[in-house]
């Protein structure tokens, strides 16, 4: 069974189409990047799944049933558009909001104890929440998003604010989650996070959706067509016309090759130059490489 | 309708902890109160002044029963002039006027009354302290009075005989209501106006309570988390409720005090001054059954305009710029409550109490005036709920795509564009 699956999904603003014929299935317990660039249309799609909006045509389910009030009770969702109540108390934000999502208060409350030493705020339970750093906000709304133990998470953005010991805290508890059996809809724009985590991916862009699938049968799909050669001496054989396209490094380069390109050709052309190879390696692309080609802009 | 509650629960308790909130509920009828008694004991316990005055009559005859006149104690007893002497035709009125002068000025006497020969001629009051005007009416009379007193003598008439035949009559106002007659001494008035002035202020200061909250939700970008997990249609149920709630309990709050203060008004005010006429005021319970009733239609009506209002911008400058909506019907039925109160059966006054937007107001303001027939008010509250119905349905439209657009304050048209998405 799918956790969400999309098809066909369009929605627009005024005539101004933001999502248009998305399809897309998300395999219960695995977590997919969702990516795109700024104003691509995730927030747009994420929000379609949350019962937030109505698509103008396309149907959506999740967990098999079309979305309504009651499908996203099983959601846990972590806006980009962070906000709590600032004067509320930690604890008491925590417990309103899974109340709304259906937890009875006390075992909210017991909960959100657990949760709040785990992300080292146990001390700060009763303050109020303007008086927490944005940091320990963000960790308010993760706790928030996550402590209903939805089958279902929707994390836009969550790395952003954390510091590595916070963000290392959260990835932890999402891949806690997956081997428990939920399924992490990841939203971001940090491809070495994606790469790291994701089972599969969905490339969004202009609304439509451009690349999906599993992240290691789309980067073999690729090919090996990426070198990475570090090296001393001249570099001219990097002007070779196998190389597409060539990024300088510290200690060398990363070159792109053409399709069909003979990859032993430019290490002739190397040595044949006097270069001192000290590294030559064929890769898959990167995540981030793959983003650029399909959306023409990082 | 669990979530409705949860949220009705929080608006309410994050409203009423707050300290303004306990601080204007007590603050507001101490003060008030405090007010009232501290003005009712100036009033009792300044002592009222006594001007110690000499009257010089250059013709003679005038200046007894003019000291009489003036030395009459008032209503309360005391007495506001005292006349320490009377110089009946001086031989040389400049060195009589030249010694008071000295001492007025020593301070040993307030004032002195230069009563000339001919009358034609000024009366002239010296006195240190010329801005004091309440002293000027009870000297006009006495000396009138002493003056035409005098003439009618000359005539052989008898001042008594003339009081007795040029004596009006007293016009007293009843009222008449279903519970029987009361004197009317201008009581209905004034809790009409009070009555006006509180639904007023109290819709418009609930109202903007209400859009402050929601553009909170919004400013603090609360509002995705939350439409993540309830409806918007819910949402501004359970802030209109809670808001609701916490204006119940301040106005319950203001009413018991201010029904205490009505019912033993008139008692403390006694007790501080025995010649107080602090009228003592009875509000009908009908009055105030049919004003909560109106107070709540009108809250949800204009609540909702606000909410939506609140929805529809993204920071305070936009809002208030954007409350006109909201704010111009409810300023528009001040600007109009006199054509009620002057005649609130008048064509006009009916009609206008019949339009919801104006109902919340102007029918309670009727019922307080003049019972109107039963139809009428039950007409006026259909059609409120109606209009409180059909704006709700609107704002929540509005709510719906507004509290998730950050930017721009939108235009009217596309507002109205807002209601007709699905």
């Amino acid at each position: 069974m799918d956790a969400i699956s999309l098809e066909n999904v369009t929605k627009s603003y005024d005539g101004v189409p933001a999502v248009s014929q998305v399809s897309l299935s998300v395999r219960q317990g695995a977590i997919l990047g969702l990516l795109g660039p700024n104003g691509a249309g995730k927030t747009s799609t994420i929000r379609m799944v949350l019962n937030i909006l109505v698509p103008d045509e396309g149907s959506i389910r999740v967990f098999d049933r079309p979305v309504t009030d009651d499908t996203r009770q099983s959601i846990g969702y972590l806006p980009e558009e962070r906000g709590l109540y600032p004067r509320m108390q930690v604890q008491s934000v925590i417990v309103f909001l899974a109340a709304l999502r259906g937890m009875a208060e006390a075992e909210a409350e017991r909960r959100a104890r657990l949760w709040l030493d785990r992300f080292e705020l146990g001390d700060w339970a009763k303050k109020k929440v303007q008086d927490l750093s944005k940091g320990m906000q963000q960790k308010v709304q993760f706790i928030s998003a996550v402590l209903h133990q939805p089958p279902l998470v929707i994390l836009d953005e969550p790395f952003s604010g954390l510091d590595p010991v916070n963000a290392a805290t959260v990835k932890d508890v999402m891949l806690e989650m997956r081997d428990q059996g939920s399924t992490v809809v990841l939203s971001t724009h940090r491809m070495e996070q994606v790469e790291k985590m994701c089972d599969s991916i969905c490339l969004i862009d202009k609304g439509r959706n451009v690349l999906a699938g599993d992240l290691r049968a789309i980067k073999q799909s690729y090919g090996k067509n990426t070198l990475q050669i570090e090296f001393t001496g001249p570099d001219s054989f990097l002007n070779h016309p196998a190389v597409a396209s060539v990024n300088r490094l510290g200690m060398g380069a990363e070159a792109k090759l053409k399709a069909e390109a003979d990859p032993q050709q430019v290490l002739r052309a190397a040595v044949e130059s006097g270069a001192q190879i000290t590294r030559f390696e064929l890769l898959e692309p990167s995540l981030n490489d793959i983003f650029i080609e399909k959306t023409g802009h990082a | 309708m669990r979530k409705i509650w949860l949220i009705i629960k929080r608006e309410y308790l994050t409203r009423v902890k707050t300290k303004a909130f306990v601080i204007s509920t007590l603050i507001v009828p101490l003060l008030g109160i405090g007010t009232i008694l501290l003005i009712a004991f100036l009033v009792s316990h300044t002592s009222p002044q006594n001007l110690h005055l000499v009257i010089v009559d250059e013709a003679g005859g005038l200046a007894l029963p003019v000291k009489q006149n003036l030395e009459a104690a008032l209503a309360n007893g005391q007495r506001q002039f005292t006349v320490t002497d009377t110089i009946d035709r001086p031989p040389s009125p400049q060195a009589v006027e030249h010694d008071l002068r000295g001492r007025i000025n020593a301070g040993t006497l307030g004032a002195y009354l230069m009563i000339p020969s001919d009358l034609t001629q000024s009366v002239e009051l010296h006195t240190k302290n010329p801005g004091n005007f309440t002293l000027l009416e009870p000297l006009t009379t006495a000396l009138n009075e002493a003056v035409i007193g005098a003439r009618l003598s000359a005539r052989g008439i008898h001042v008594d005989d003339v009081n007795e035949i040029s004596r009006g009559v007293h016009l007293q106002v009843i009222k008449v209501s279903q519970s029987g007659e009361s004197v009317e001494k201008g009581q209905t008035i004034a809790i009409a106006i009070t009555l006006v002035v509180l639904l007023y202020m109290s819709l418009l200061m609930y109202g903007i309570i209400t859009m402050r909250s929601v553009l909170e939700e919004k400013t603090t970008r609360t509002m995705e988390v939350l439409i993540s997990s309830v409806r918007p249609f819910q949402l501004l149920t359970g802030k209109i409720l809670g808001v609701a709630g916490a204006a119940f309990t301040q106005f319950l709050i203001w009413l018991l005090t201010l029904g205490l203060f009505a019912s033993y008004g008139a008692v403390m005010a006694a007790m501080l001054n025995p010649n107080s006429s602090f009228p003592s005021m009875r509000v009908p319970v009908s009055l105030l059954v049919w004003v909560v009733c109106f107070f709540f239609g009108g809250y949800f009506l204009y609540s909702a305009m606000f909410a939506a209002v609140g929805a529809a911008c993204s920071n305070e400058q936009d809002a208030h710029q954007l409350q006109w909506l909201a704010v111009t019907p409810l300023v528009f039925t001040m600007v109009i409550y006199g054509v009620v109160l002057n005649d609130p059966t008048s064509t006009a006054a009916v009609v206008l109490s019949e339009i919801p937007f104006f109902a919340p107001v102007l029918m309670p303001l009727r019922i307080s005036l003049q019972m109107p027939p039963a139809p009428q008010i039950i007409l006026s509250l259909l059609l409120l709920l109606g209009a409180i119905w059909a704006t709700i349905w609107a704002s929540a439209k509005i709510y719906r795509i507004g509290i998730l657009m950050y930017g721009k304050r939108p235009t009217l048209p596309e507002l109205v564009r807002w209601l007709r998405y699905s």
